[in-house]
């Protein structure tokens, strides 16, 4: 695994080679990870890389695993006290419908060892912060898919949990709406809550998170800020050749070329990735592809970005 | 504690604020009481059946014509009848519009046919349209036939004689030659006299009485029957729909977000299992409230009544708590709960009175709530505690209880 971040003295969460199996399938492998107070890590990956099962195991709603969770330095699953500084936003939309807003944000709040007095000032405090304050009093029945996801934030944030979980919290709403939790997201890392934020959309992480995590097949691949992530893929361009070849022709008829110039990042069939030093190798890369008959119908090339680095680390997009 | 009640309170408010299964689970018991009520139901003497309208076509206009007419006059069936004398055209008329529920056509020669011992037709034309008021008055003129038979038949030779007289000119008439026959008759009707005063076989008439009590059948107390029985019927179908939350919960992911908090599971199962105790209770109270005061049901003591609910109530709740732990879904659970309900109902008495029902289905009853319940309740309309049905519900609903509390702590660990 790839590291930048240095460990600081205040450690709110230590994850240790947590393991978890789903019969054969290794969800989670000797996964590990450190958060520091006010951290907002991003926790980057494909569907099927193991980020839902690594909240679930956090929230307390998964079991049977292997490894050590320490949360403020206490055991995380023997201390139930600890469930009171853990705010979690799943990916469901996990409230009751037919009660409005406000009445929501007391029955969840209610749930959390808080004076009375205290969580309706919170409460309306929070509905102001997502913009829902004028619709307090309506049933969430009624509500947007957008207003729905910022309800289903503001419940976490109830508490004024230390650490703030985001399973996906974006999934299916309006760029107005995106925008709008992502800056609750940046504002509350900003008053020092830890936040781990799961997406697979790499322009979220980009805009909102101070460290990026890279998750594939349960593990972590690279971690540390954006900046240290480019670092990666250097200051090499990316070229995606799309066409009618083989991946194991493709890859024969570049192996000559492979250096420090040219890299072949991922290989499939109709579909390659490079990464070039500059774009003069091009040529010499088309005159080998075109030496060995393969149609080429595309060529992209792009800067170095974080989508680069994921592309280098897992040999495959986001998307797939 | 402080979790638990927070969790009822929610449940509450969110049943409140949709209050429409509530109120339509309560609803239909008690119109289907009304309704079982209103059409099976014995008549009270304020509600005793209105005078059957019949029309009477006399073309007869002789003796026996007259007596028949004379019969309807008399004062019980006048309460029974309400006789109408006309023409045939008009009584065909009037029975087309739907004025009588029957027309009895007397035929011409009537009496003169009858004194000869001649078969005769009495017609009953009947009104389609209503449903057993005609049948009442055909009944009637079928009773009035045979008795008329009777009499012609053991009065024969007398007959004979007073229709050759009738048949006579007037002027020809004699006192004399009809004295003889007179004799006759009154001869049989001193003989008979023997067999009709006393009569053989008496009627007697007696109402049962218990503890002083006035126990006679009426309408109240079939509604006093069949309530409890649609009672705990729609108790099951109302604590099962509640119960469904589990699985809305379970299935929408605010289960896995309850158990994100402090909250504990058995706080979770608590909470829910009493919210059905508690909305069963509610549903029960608003039955007998409505019972006593639209059907003047007789509950018996309401201590008692309200206990053995209590424990119906907690035995529902249980047993839904256990099967919405094995449920998969939402679905599975729509599927199988109503057929539970449903045979839970025909063979524990709610749709079918159990002593009405085959051996084998008796026997089955005694496994469903509702057939202790209805048993206790009939009980307790005895002013009778009802130690078996209270004794076996709390035992089996505790059964219940500890099994439901496993499976969904089982449940609930996500």
């Amino acid at each position: 695994m790839i590291e930048f971040s240095q460990k600081s003295e205040i450690t709110l969460l230590e994850i240790k080679n947590l393991t978890k199996s789903f019969g054969d399938v290794l969800a989670l492998d000797r996964f590990s990870l450190v958060l520091e107070k006010g951290d907002v890590l991003g926790l980057l990956g494909p569907n099927g890389a193991g980020k839902t099962t690594l909240i679930s195991i956090l929230a307390g709603t998964l079991r049977d695993f292997t490894g050590t969770v320490n949360f403020q330095g206490r055991n995380l699953f023997a201390d139930r006290g600890l469930k009171n500084r853990l705010g979690i936003v799943p990916q469901d939309m996990a409230f009751y419908e037919e009660l409005n807003a406000m009445d929501n944000l007391m029955f969840w709040g209610g749930l959390y060892d808080m004076p009375k007095a205290d969580l309706k000032r919170r409460a309306a405090e929070l509905l102001e912060l997502v913009e829902l304050a004028g619709r307090a009093k309506e049933p969430v029945k009624n509500f947007s898919g957008g207003m729905k996801r910022r309800l289903n934030t503001a419940i976490g944030l109830l508490h004024r949990p230390d650490l703030l979980l985001l399973d996906e919290p974006t999934v299916g709403i309006d760029v107005q709406a995106k925008v709008s939790i992502l800056e609750i997201i940046r504002s509350v890392g900003t008053a020092g809550t830890a936040v781990i934020f799961t997406t697979h959309q790499l322009s979220e992480v980009e805009g909102t998170c101070s460290r990026i995590a890279i998750m594939d097949r349960g593990r972590i691949l690279a971690q540390g800020t954006l900046d240290e992530l480019v670092r990666i893929v250097g200051e090499r361009d990316i070229v995606e050749i799309e066409g009618d070849f083989a991946a194991a022709v493709f890859s024969e008829a570049l192996q000559d070329l492979a250096g420090d110039d040219v890299e072949l990042l991922s290989a499939a069939d109709g579909l390659a990735s490079l990464a070039v030093t500059d774009t003069e190798q091009i040529p010499r890369i088309m005159d080998r592809l075109f030496g060995r008959k393969l149609a080429v119908t595309d060529i992209k090339i792009k800067s170095p970005s974080l989508e680069t680095v994921f592309l280098k680390l897992t040999g495959r997009s986001l998307r797939d | 504690m402080r979790r638990l009640f927070l969790i009822l309170g929610n449940d509450l408010r969110r049943h409140l604020k949709a209050p429409l299964v509530v109120v339509i689970f309560i609803a239909i018991p008690l119109v289907m009481t009304g309704l079982i009520g209103i059409v099976f139901g014995p008549r009270t003497e304020d509600t005793q059946l209105p005078p059957i309208p019949i029309l009477l076509i006399d073309h007869d206009k002789g003796l026996v014509s007259k007596f028949l007419l004379g019969a309807f006059d008399a004062d019980q069936l006048k309460k029974m009848f309400q006789v109408t004398v006309t023409d045939e055209v008009d009584g065909r008329r009037r029975m087309e519009n739907g004025k009588a529920s029957a027309m009895i056509v007397i035929p011409e020669r009537f009496t003169l046919d009858l004194l000869e011992a001649k078969p005769v037709t009495l017609s009953v034309v009947k009104n389609p349209a209503e449903q057993y008021l005609p049948d009442v008055a055909e009944e009637f003129v079928n009773t009035m036939a045979v008795m008329l038979s009777a009499v012609v038949q053991a009065f024969a030779d007398e007959a004979r004689g007073i229709r050759a007289m009738l048949d006579s000119p007037l002027a020809s008439f004699s006192w004399e030659a009809l004295a003889p026959e007179l004799g006759k008759a009154q001869k049989k009707m001193i003989a008979a006299e023997r067999y009709l005063n006393p009569l053989l076989l008496r009627l007697k008439e007696e109402e049962t009485k218990a503890g002083g009590a006035k126990t006679r059948f009426t309408r109240t107390d079939l509604f006093s029957t069949i309530l409890p029985g649609m009672a705990i019927m729609f108790l099951l179908f109302i604590v099962q729909t509640l119960m469904r939350d589990l699985l809305s919960e379970r299935e929408d992911g605010k289960l896995r977000r309850l158990m994100t908090t402090p909250l504990r599971p058995l706080e979770l199962i608590s909470a829910r299992l009493l919210g059905g105790w508690i909305m069963g209770m509610i549903v029960l109270l608003v039955m007998v409230a409505a019972g006593t005061l639209v059907f003047r049901v007789n509950w018996g003591p309401f201590g008692y009544f309200l206990l053995l609910g209590a424990v119906a109530s907690f035995w529902t709740a249980a047993l839904f708590g256990l099967l919405h732990a094995l449920f998969r879904n939402r679905n599975q659970a729509g599927a199988l709960s109503a057929p539970i309900i449903l045979a839970f109902s025909l063979f524990g008495g709610s749709m079918i009175n159990p002593e009405a029902m085959p051996k084998t289905f008796r026997a089955v009853g005694i496994l469903t709530p509702n057939r202790w319940f209805i048993d206790g309740a009939a009980l307790i309309r005895d002013g009778r505690f009802p130690w078996a049905a209270l004794l076996v519900l709390a035992v089996s609903g505790l059964v219940l209880m500890a099994l439901a509390v496993r499976a969904l702590r089982r449940r609930t660990s996500v």
